[in-house]
């Protein structure tokens, strides 16, 4: 595919005086919740761009981290994570008696109350309406020593993993019974530093963590206990962020070659979704789980009755094509479309494409990655490479920027009809931009 | 911080030693005030009591302060906001004890591939006046605080540890240029004690 054009569509305002340091996109309402410095988490509409409500009163310092959980009815639920130590839990009505689908709109419409934008309040005519409105704080949860860096909730939503400066990770269950009750799981504290980032693998209960001691280690639970797996090194420096491939993704292919396509999926049905990493060392590297075909029957089973010894081999598969000039913080890959984006301190955004080698031809040459395969010398039609397609430098002008993610398009500018996915990319400065890409 | 002097007899530098913008400039500086049309058709300009002179004074150094805003930022000026800044130890400035220097101060484009940026990279590279000093990461971390705060968001600051001075230079100089860690340092109020008791005597 020929270079694509990164356009910016709005900016989230008002924004946070201070640092921002992420934005996490709701996974099915078209809203955002971005964590700041000055202790609050910002909630904005993807509809309009504007700010709908600001949670406070919660943390005591930097609010750093935040995640959706998945997969609740009716009702949002975020957690977040602080330097504070703490993690916490909050909740709000998506609609008040006015039925599933009118969630969305609820949201457009507490924007349209001027007050909502200027400080996050919603409008006090009616009492009982604004109670039902607000964020309900539900429960802290407390264990770490030092600042939270990362949240994610398990898949299913059941567990929560939360790590630390304390070189920790604590895996949370929540018990939904009604009384925002959560009880620890683990605590795994194999990291020789702080743990920076932690996600969970896109539908089975197995974490991925990113650490200041330039590794990533991967972890299950193993009858009851829950313990490390693997352990990738590669990065010569502390690794900021992962991400895991979408179950059902294939690399680019031209239409004609859709067996390709089928090809490829077989054979990476049986290693499952690849994990994606940036790094201080301005690399990304892209990690493979090496098919073990026991090792597959064995994750048919159910999980109580997995043997011991559930150690994973990964393989580095390769380093992306280079295009950071500082350390890269942050990089999301698109469950929709595949593509990888990463931003960094060098406030630049781009956006990678994973295509098969042999459709490569019109490419640039020295921006591929090929992903060689070590076991056949001979090039096999399955061997794809990554091509950077899009680049903007000064992304949030001058400022270092922070995080990125994808989320589902949802302002009036978008076609009807078609899925579109825009970037929301989170800066020093606190802004928060939206952008297209014109593919 | 530490309960015991690490090092009690470092070595000082004369402040006379030590670099500064004003000394080559002063004589064409004094000679432009001394000579110039100024002196010369206003005598009065001397007395410094004159209110009119004092009036002529501020004007003359608001304009260079403007001259100063247009002009880049440059070595000596990132080493006169560091070098004043006390050492956590002694009441004794980072300058006078050689611990920030003149030759290891640089500014760089920070995107060398994108011209049109203006994004610079300061570095500084710090020497401990031991080699073991475990406050050599809260030196450090004044430094970069001091000058995060002073310069304009477009510099980028690295600071190190200089090579070969210190026995764990590649851990103070990881959690230097850890930008997580700096700012939740940022946020501890005993920390942020410390330095800014190092910073009272900066300005």
């Amino acid at each position: 595919m020929a270079a694509v054009a990164i356009t910016h569509l709005s900016d989230l305002t008002p924004p946070s005086l201070e640092r921002t340091w992420l934005t996490a996109p709701h996974p099915t309402l078209p809203i955002v919740a971005t964590c700041s410095s000055d202790k609050t988490i910002r909630v904005y509409s993807l509809t309009n761009f504007r700010l709908l409500s600001t949670i406070t009163g919660g943390h005591k310092r930097s609010v750093r981290t935040c995640a959706w959980k998945p997969h609740v009815q009716g009702e949002s639920v975020l957690a977040t994570g602080s330097f504070d130590a703490t993690v916490g839990i909050w909740r709000r009505w998506d609609s008040y008696g006015r039925g599933g689908e009118s969630g969305a709109e609820d949201w457009g419409l507490n924007s349209r109350n001027d007050k909502a934008g200027e400080d996050g309040e919603v409008g006090n005519d009616d009492v009982d309406d604004e109670d039902e409105e607000e964020w309900r704080f539900a429960v802290l949860l407390d264990g770490h020593d030092s600042e939270v860096k990362s949240v994610s909730w398990s898949p299913s939503g059941m567990l929560l993993a939360t790590c630390s400066r304390d070189k920790s990770i604590w895996i949370w269950e929540d018990l939904d019974d009604g009384d925002n009750n959560f009880e620890t799981v683990a605590v795994m504290q194999e990291h020789a530093g702080d743990v920076k980032s932690v996600a969970w693998h896109p539908v089975e209960e197995c974490l991925a963590s990113a650490s200041y001691d330039d590794t990533i280690r991967l972890w299950r639970e193993d009858i009851d206990d829950w313990g490390q797996v693997a352990c990738l090194k590669g990065h010569e420096g502390t690794v900021w962020c992962i991400d895991w491939e979408g179950v059902e993704n294939v690399p680019y292919s031209q239409p004609a070659s859709a067996s390709l396509a089928e090809q490829w999926k077989t054979s990476h049905a049986l290693s499952g979704p690849r994990l994606i990493s940036c790094s201080d060392d301005r690399t990304i590297r892209l990690w493979q789980k090496q098919p073990k075909e026991q090792q597959q029957q064995q994750l048919n089973m159910p999980s109580i009755i997995r043997p011991t010894g559930t150690d994973e081999i990964w393989t580095e598969e390769g380093v992306l094509p280079s295009a950071h000039d500082l350390s890269i913080y942050a990089v999301a890959w698109s469950k929709r479309t595949g593509l990888l984006a990463s931003v960094g301190a060098d406030g630049r955004i781009v956006v990678y494409q994973e295509q098969f080698a042999n459709e490569q031809q019109d490419s640039p040459a020295g921006e591929a990655m090929d992903t060689t395969d070590d076991s056949t010398a001979s090039p096999s039609p399955l061997q794809t490479g990554w091509n950077v397609i899009a680049t903007f430098d000064g992304a949030h002008s001058i400022y270092e920027i922070n995080h990125v993610a994808w989320a589902k398009r949802a302002d009036r500018g978008r076609e009807e009809g078609k899925e579109e996915e825009v970037l929301v990319t989170t800066a020093d400065d606190g802004s928060i931009k939206v952008w297209t890409l014109g593919l | 911080m530490a309960s015991e002097i690490q090092n009690s007899n470092p070595t000082i530098l004369n402040a006379a030693d030590l670099p500064t913008r004003l000394r080559p400039g002063a004589p064409r500086k004094s000679g432009a005030y001394g000579t110039g049309i100024f002196t010369s058709a206003l005598p009065s300009a001397t007395n410094a009591n004159d209110p009119f002179a004092s009036c002529l004074y501020l004007s003359e150094t608001s304009d260079s302060e403007d001259e100063l805003m247009e002009e880049p930022i440059d070595e000596q000026e990132i080493y006169d906001l560091i070098s004043t800044i006390s050492d956590p130890e002694h009441p004794i400035s980072l300058g006078a004890l050689a611990v920030v220097s003149l030759p290891d101060i640089s500014i760089k484009p920070s995107l060398p591939n994108v011209p049109e940026s203006p994004l610079r990279t300061v570095t500084v590279l710090i020497t401990p006046t031991i080699t073991h000093c475990s406050l050599a990461t809260v030196i450090g971390l004044g430094v970069r605080v001091r000058l995060e705060q002073s310069l304009p968001p477009r510099f980028r600051v690295d600071v190190r540890i200089k090579e070969g001075t210190h026995s764990t230079a590649d851990e103070v100089n990881k959690q230097l240029a850890d930008k997580e860690r700096v700012a939740a340092a940022l946020e501890n109020g005993t920390l942020m004690g410390v330095i800014a008791k190092m910073l009272e005597t900066c300005q």
